[in-house]
């Protein structure tokens, strides 16, 4: 059973600052880890290895900086791991990525699984899993909460808005998870030392036969016109006082807006 | 181009906010000079609802396949469809099927989409949709546009309105039989969630609270405060996953509900991008909260800085006060 897991590394949002004099986004100084669901998918990927043998392969497209987040992989027990970096990825949007990623897929052949998180935590897009299996002309499995795998066949449980559905379905194929299918492991201090020593390959958009309208600005089906940090989106207001004046004045805002009724 | 896309489109499996896309899609097609119409499915019944909500024209897709929502065959479906028709604008229900599914199709159709979408604008030329969509958990808000056609974006339950329904409004319902490739995954069984964490997800108001309440007894402070005011009771991520005080359908985020009250309070919720994620389509947000810097305070309308077991008894004795004049 060899898995494919996708990794994207994120700014911490804790730590994301707004700058209200420039409207942007400050992300410097703030450090990167791995999005959330995407570390979960990675969990997944090994207690499959561990459980049916086989190999984990992690795959992050992004700058030299993902490195980091890959050897994390390795040190939570991935076996190998790719990083496809290059300038021209710079702008690609989750087609351009979707592509990237399915190149690099084709250069890896031999994999019947790929997990992912459902979304990255800076984007919530929703969408890079869905192109790429599209792309592969792979099934996909979308917000797992389990997975079982029993010859070709997988069962995985899903988690809908109302409901949760268990689907049947076959390898090869995409699934996508959710955070609660697992508890990601912290990797002892042995396995970060062996994280360092097992293979790390980086690939450009050469190395992967990539032309330049398939990737970057280039490729990009969306075209992002403008990014604004949000300042004053919402009204607030801050009410002063004891708490029995706030709440008064509170009450009497929330009936004038309209949101709040004498019962 | 050899042909001009044209029209705008809708789609959910869900009526409700098919109702409330039609709403938007009537705008953009006035302001467009084109026909909108509805893609529904014939198990759906209710094409004359669709145009009594605003749509000129329902494709009625009929097949057993469609019956229940799955991605290949609706993919394949809507494919067909929109190959034939050529829309300029496609609007899917922003729901977790929905975001499963446009993204496929607009793979497949080798156009862009723009998920999760807040607002529409047209540029000068009418040619594109500008489409605003929040990320950073709020954020950052970035106006995007599809380079390509159909424009496909999702739209979340409860940013859009549905028009009042009018019974004499005409409109043409079209039956179309799509070619569907057998589906590759089956649904084996479904079970439902608890009915709690479904009536949160449509509460008019919402009283959630997070690690500023103490102590699990101390809920009862909460629990009091929502029967006054009327609302269902939601928690941040740690209530539900570390501590397990309330059921995980309960807790409101990006991971777990998604809500869009017309009013809610956050009651000792520091605000991580998590929990704004869940909540940044509800009308009026209230926050309570002892740390004057708690990034809550930047995503709230109404802010009390001070503690929450204080504040919620007086609020309540307010909101009493309120029914008694």
């Amino acid at each position: 059973m060899n898995v494919i897991v996708l990794v994207k590394q994120v700014f911490q949002s804790a730590d994301l600052k707004i700058d209200r004099s420039t409207k942007t986004l400050v992300t410097q100084g703030v450090s990167r880890v791995i999005s959330e669901t995407d570390k979960n998918a990675i969990e997944e990927a090994v207690r499959i290895k561990e459980k049916h043998g086989g190999k984990v392969t992690a795959v992050s497209m992004g700058p030299r900086e993902a490195k980091e987040a890959l050897r994390e992989a390795l040190a939570m027990g991935a076996d190998e791991a790719c990083l496809l970096a290059d300038s021209r990825f710079g702008g690609s949007d989750s087609h351009a990525t979707a592509n990237v990623l399915a190149a690099a897929l084709t250069k890896i052949i031999d994999y019947d699984l790929i997990l992912c998180g459902a979304y990255s935590e800076d984007l919530f897009s929703f969408q890079v899993g869905p192109r790429l299996a599209e792309i592969c002309n792979l099934p996909q499995i979308t917000y797992a909460t389990k997975i079982t795998l029993e010859g070709t066949k997988v069962i995985a449980e899903r988690d809908l808005e109302n409901e949760r559905q268990v689907v049947e379905g076959r390898l090869p194929c995409l699934i996508s998870v959710m955070r609660e299918i697992n508890e990601p492991r912290l990797p002892t201090l042995m396995a970060i030392m062996a994280a360092s020593k097992k293979p790390m390959n980086t690939w450009t958009a050469a190395d992967l036969g990539l032309g330049e309208d398939e990737l970057g600005f280039n490729g990009a089906l969306v075209e992002i016109l403008q990014s604004t940090a949000v300042v004053g989106g919402r009204k607030r207001i801050m009410l002063q006082g004891e708490p029995g004046e706030a709440a008064a004045e509170l009450v009497k805002a929330l009936v004038q807006e309209g949101v709040l009724k004498a019962s | 181009m050899a042909q001009e896309n044209r029209g705008v489109w809708i789609f959910s499996e869900l009526p409700s906010l098919a109702f409330e896309l039609l709403g938007k899609g009537r705008v953009l097609a006035d302001r467009l000079g084109a026909e909108l119409a509805a893609v529904s499915v014939e198990t759906d019944g209710g094409a004359e609802a669709y145009i009594q909500h605003g749509a000129d024209r329902v494709f009625l897709m009929s097949s057993p396949t469609l019956s229940t929502f799955q991605v290949d065959s609706y993919t394949d479906a809507m494919t067909a469809l929109v190959n034939e028709h050529r829309p300029d604008v496609l609007l899917i229900g922003g729901t977790r099927n929905g975001l499963e599914f446009a993204p496929r199709l607009a793979e497949r159709l080798k156009t862009g989409c723009i998920t999760e979408a807040t607002r529409f604008e047209l540029d000068a030329e009418k040619n594109f949709v500008l489409m605003e969509r929040i990320t950073y958990g709020g954020n950052l808000v970035e106006i995007q546009i599809s380079k390509s056609k159909p424009q496909i974006a999702t739209v979340a339950k409860g940013l859009c309105s549905p028009l009042p329904a009018d019974p004499s409004r005409k409109g043409e319902v079209e039956k179309v039989e799509p070619k569907i490739k057998p589906p590759t995954t089956n649904v084996l069984e479904t079970k439902q969630k608890s009915a709690k964490s479904v009536r949160l997800a449509d509460a008019p108001v919402i009283v959630a609270f997070g690690r500023g309440v103490r102590k699990k007894e101390d809920m009862a402070v909460i629990e009091e405060f929502a029967q006054t005011v009327g609302a269902a009771v939601g928690c941040s991520r740690p209530i539900a996953e570390d501590l397990h005080w309330l059921p995980e359908d309960q807790y409101v985020g990006l991971s777990g509900q998604k809500v869009s009250p017309k009013l809610y309070f956050a009651c000792g919720i520091s605000g991580q991008i998590q929990h704004l994620t869940g909540i940044r389509n509800s009308r009026i947000i209230v926050a309570i909260n002892n740390d004057p810097k708690a990034p809550i305070f930047e995503f709230s309308d109404y802010a009390v800085v001070g503690d929450l077991y204080q504040v919620i008894p007086a609020l309540a004795d307010a909101i009493k006060e309120l029914s008694r004049v």
